[in-house]
């Protein structure tokens, strides 16, 4: 008897101890993010002004300052909340699908056997610190409005290009799109390193008898891409696609915009729905996202 | 007679075969080699084509007949950008990469010790924890910018603010401790993600390490510092490296809550831009004699800038890339 009590004392010892380890973290999360997300809140519903003796007063509008952002209010670019949201949306819903699929095809190259292979490992990974947003913004070139010179006029003006306008005839508004794809491969590429990382980690950890097998049973390579390594990792693809999503929401201009809200024009209520809308965004993005996953991996595990 | 010819047969048969393949693998090779090469060619030629614009003196830029091999080789172009974003000269970049170390420590030690507790010890709420860890993850941080802001500028834990100001609050904002606090917190540059790294990792360390620990005498703490940190360097380096790299580059923090502070980061980011241009312009004109600078100077100073801020941390990723790789084999997010 004597003895089981010890036991339970020590296990909660040991959970008390664990407690601690993550009370750090248990602070944090009140300190700054779940007492801001409340203030935020509130913030949203009052207009946010400054007292007589510093202190802010509110006053409750109730969803006035939503309606405000969507009707009266305009960004610091002068286009409208709605116009910004769609951009924001749609840009990272067209990079999303391209930056997972180009970071998988990295990690494919990069898993190959080959002489060299240390120094092009080098190379790929190297977006990990070229594409730190500062970086970025640095190498742009400014002087002629805002072209980027990151190999972009290697094709528009390659002989390629004028071979498939001027001898086949291939029309520019096909060839357009294309180009802008292609000539914007560094951003995407900026924007993969760390996805590439964990993709390369989860194909070296495919067993190498799992290829054996579908050697010995006279696969192709084609069909040993598609039965081996993609049902592989199908699972990392859910963390890359989550972890892209996120990394995407991070770059946007919203936080500038709430911070030029609140501080420059000094509508903190403004800003704040601005704030709020965006987590909606965000959610109602990652959700979506995770259950189209989660189908897509369950059919692979099958 | 019979079976000779047909031996013959079978080996030229097989001679076929085997070229076929051998054929097709040098195809297949070749083309590999050629995507490789060109992908490695993108990513590196934004860093080549820098070569010929800062190092050619100003008034050769813009020439057309310089493609890659600049007439004059000068460093004009260099000196004005060390002078402008390290107004301490080389201190500004050792106070730069030192801040970038002290967050690191802080940020590894506290999500190891968050991750390892989410791991191995099974307290109560410890799935409310762990989600509230993926929550903070997924929702980015800009949208609780402004009341994070706020909250520093009114800088005040219940009330205990009162006995050390009159006011009752102290604004932090400017202050550096704000940028510890959030590390320690568990709230810097992506910790969250440390801390789910370091979580997946600490699941897959066998059990009976612990155990065997327990029965030596060890109590937690003894069993966590000595026995499970030396087991936690792969992701120790891993979450290390990313940690330096994204706080050496952060603008975010450092600009919002401590904008007055001199990393190489923010003044990097405040000076060059194009608002600041007819400055930057003037100034090297002045420093350095230039008789005409035009636009392209500016870029040029404004990528030497940049080349100058990336050497620390090429530095640290041509130490690193390499463990990288091996160690997120091991950090327990695959398999």
């Amino acid at each position: 008897m004597k003895k089981g009590r010890k036991k339970i004392s020590f296990r909660t010892m040991w959970k008390i101890h664990g407690l601690i380890f993550a009370s750090p973290f248990l602070i944090g999360f009140v300190a700054f993010f779940l007492l801001p997300l409340i203030h935020t809140l509130y913030y949203s519903f009052n207009k946010v002004g400054v007292g007589d003796q510093g202190g802010m007063t509110f006053e409750w509008v109730g969803i006035q300052n939503y309606i405000d952002l969507f009707t009266a209010e305009v960004t610091t670019t002068n286009t409208t909340m709605a116009r910004l949201f769609t951009e924001e949306n749609s840009t990272m819903l067209l990079s999303l699908p391209l930056i997972v699929i180009f970071s998988l095809f990295m990690a494919l190259l990069a898993n190959q056997k080959f002489k060299g292979r240390a120094i092009v490992r080098l190379l790929f990974f190297l977006p990990i610190i070229l594409g730190i947003d500062v970086v970025m913004d640095m190498l742009t070139i400014t002087t002629g409005g805002t072209t980027l010179d990151t190999g972009s006029s290697l094709l528009s003006g390659s002989y390629v290009t004028i071979f498939l306008v001027r001898t086949l005839n291939v029309p520019m508004r096909v060839l357009y799109p294309i180009m802008t794809y292609v000539e914007n491969i560094f951003d995407l590429i900026s924007q993969a390193g760390v996805q590439t990382l964990v993709y390369l980690t989860a194909l070296q950890s495919i067993s190498p008898s799992l290829y054996e097998v579908a050697k010995m049973e006279g696969a192709t390579a084609y069909e040993t891409f598609w039965k081996v390594t993609i049902p592989s990792i199908m699972n990392i693809t859910f963390f890359v696609v989550i972890y892209t999503i996120v990394d995407l929401f991070l770059k946007s201009s919203i936080a500038e915009e709430a911070y030029a809200f609140a501080f420059t024009q000094g509508k903190i209520g403004i800003g704040s729905a601005l704030s709020i809308v965006y987590v909606g965004n965000v959610i109602l993005v990652l959700a979506v996202a995770a259950l189209l996953l989660r189908k897509v991996v369950k059919k692979n595990e099958k | 007679m019979k079976n000779k010819k047909q031996q013959t047969n079978m080996d030229a048969g097989l001679a076929i075969y085997l070229f076929k393949n051998k054929a097709k693998h040098a195809v297949v090779r070749f083309f590999t080699l050629v995507l490789i090469m060109g992908l490695s060619f993108t990513i590196i030629y934004p860093i080549l084509s820098l070569v010929p614009v800062v190092f050619s003196s100003v008034e050769d830029l813009g020439n057309p007949n310089v493609i890659w091999i600049p007439l004059d080789f000068s460093t004009v172009s260099f000196k004005a950008a060390t002078r402008m974003i390290m107004p301490e000269g080389i201190m500004t970049m050792v106070k730069s990469v030192l801040y970038a170390v002290g967050i690191m420590v802080l940020q590894v030690f506290f999500s190891a010790m968050v991750g390892y507790s989410l791991a191995r010890v099974n307290f109560w709420g410890r799935r409310l924890v762990f989600g509230m860890v993926i929550l903070v993850f997924l929702l980015p941080r800009q949208s609780l910018l402004l009341a994070q802001y706020i909250s520093f500028v009114h800088f005040d834990v219940l009330g205990i603010m009162n006995l050390f100001t009159k006011a009752g609050e102290v604004n932090l904002i400017n202050n550096p401790i704000v940028l510890v606090l959030l590390a320690v917190f568990g709230f810097g540059v992506n910790q969250s993600l440390f801390i789910f790294l370091f979580s997946q990792f600490f699941k897959n360390i066998p059990k009976e390490l612990e155990e065997a620990s327990l029965i030596d005498g060890c109590g937690f703490y003894r069993t966590y510092f000595r026995i499970m940190l030396p087991n936690a360097v792969p992701i120790i380096s891993t979450v290390g490296i990313l940690s330096f790299v994204w706080n050496y580059g952060d603008v975010y923090y450092t600009n919002y809550f401590n904008p007055q502070g001199s990393y190489m980061s923010t003044l990097l980011s405040s000076t060059f831009i194009s608002a600041n241009k007819d400055y930057i312009l003037n100034a090297l004109q002045t420093w350095y004699d230039v008789p005409v600078a035009t636009d392209l100077a500016f870029d040029a100073v404004k990528q030497a800038g940049a080349l100058v801020f990336l050497i620390p941390l090429l530095i640290v990723y041509l130490i690193g890339q390499r463990k990288l790789v091996e160690n997120m084999e091991n950090s327990g997010l695959v398999g």
